[in-house]
């Protein structure tokens, strides 16, 4: 097996369990799978290896769910979310007396969103690594949908802040050192 | 024993596959227990899952192995049964014994 396939399997079951737990179902996986390639082709072991993984994803999700780990991991990311904005208005209503020109205005809000999600990154992946990649996802998806409605910002805006928004938030996670472990 | 605490089908027989296995009791072991006794295809994850809440029931405790090189590296998360576990095992195999009991012909006839 690739150490890519075992690297795959190991992030999916990190992210549903804590890692001891994620680890010692890995080496039963691999251990069974040893076993059956005494018997059987690479192939039908091969598919029996992703059955076993893909069956195991709900009930592991499930019960990441009864142990509320998902629960701490969205409280965080919506609350970074909603400090993001919160920073975001602050630093725009503090600036906003230096300038008039429109896209001065529309480069200071770009640039000050994508330090609030910077900061707020770091500070949700040092609560949960987990929750600094919902918090880049919840950015990715306010922005498409931003741009689905269609404001009257510029396209050059929206886009900027569909790569800017994320990065900034895998960034600053990335900057706590913890954007990988969990 | 208060009456939401028997055992669950799935909770059962990794009970009575952990009893079965002794000291060989880990993840994979009680999968294939499962599977070779019942013939009813398991997950690793629902083992996993289930005996995590066998666990913080207090059913079950886990101690980690040593890491071996067929499972490249990875070490065993071996499962006992607790004197929580045993009494519930009862508790359940009991209630069973007492459902089915007189059911004979009837039995039979399903």
């Amino acid at each position: 097996m690739s150490p890519s396939t075992i690297a795959l399997s190991q992030r999916i079951l990190a992210w549903l369990m804590p890692p001891a737990q994620a680890e010692a179902l890995l080496g039963d996986l691999l251990e069974e799978r040893r076993l059956r390639l005494q018997a059987g082709s690479q192939v039908s072991v091969a598919g029996w290896y992703w059955r076993q993984l893909a069956s195991s994803v709900p009930v592991l999700l499930w019960a990441s769910v009864r142990r509320g780990a998902w629960l701490i991991t969205v409280v965080t990311a919506v609350a970074s979310y909603i400090a993001a904005a919160g920073i975001q208005f602050v630093l725009l209503y503090a600036l906003s007396p230096m300038t008039t020109s429109m896209s001065v205005r529309e480069v200071v809000a770009l640039l000050s969103f994508a330090a609030a999600l910077a900061a707020c990154g770091y500070v949700a992946a040092s609560i949960r690594p987990g929750a600094a990649r919902l918090l880049a996802f919840l950015a990715f998806a306010e922005t498409c949908a931003m741009l689905a409605i269609g404001t009257r910002a510029p396209l050059w805006f929206g886009g900027s802040l569909l790569v800017l928004g994320p990065a900034a938030a895998i960034a600053g996670a990335a900057l706590s050192g913890r954007w990988r472990t969990g | 024993m208060p009456r939401g605490d028997f055992l669950g089908s799935l909770e059962l027989m990794v009970m009575l596959a952990v009893m079965r296995l002794g000291t060989d009791a880990y993840g994979m072991t009680v999968r294939r227990e499962i599977e070779e006794r019942t013939g009813r295809e398991i997950s690793i994850g629902a083992v996993y899952a289930t005996l995590e809440r066998l666990e913080a029931k207090g059913y079950v405790s886990s101690f980690t192995g040593e890491p071996t090189a067929e499972r490249g590296g990875r070490a065993k998360r071996h499962f006992e049964i607790e004197a929580a576990g045993h009494a519930a095992l009862s508790a359940s195999q009991n209630a069973l014994k007492n459902m089915s009991e007189g059911l004979g012909r009837r039995w039979k006839r399903a």
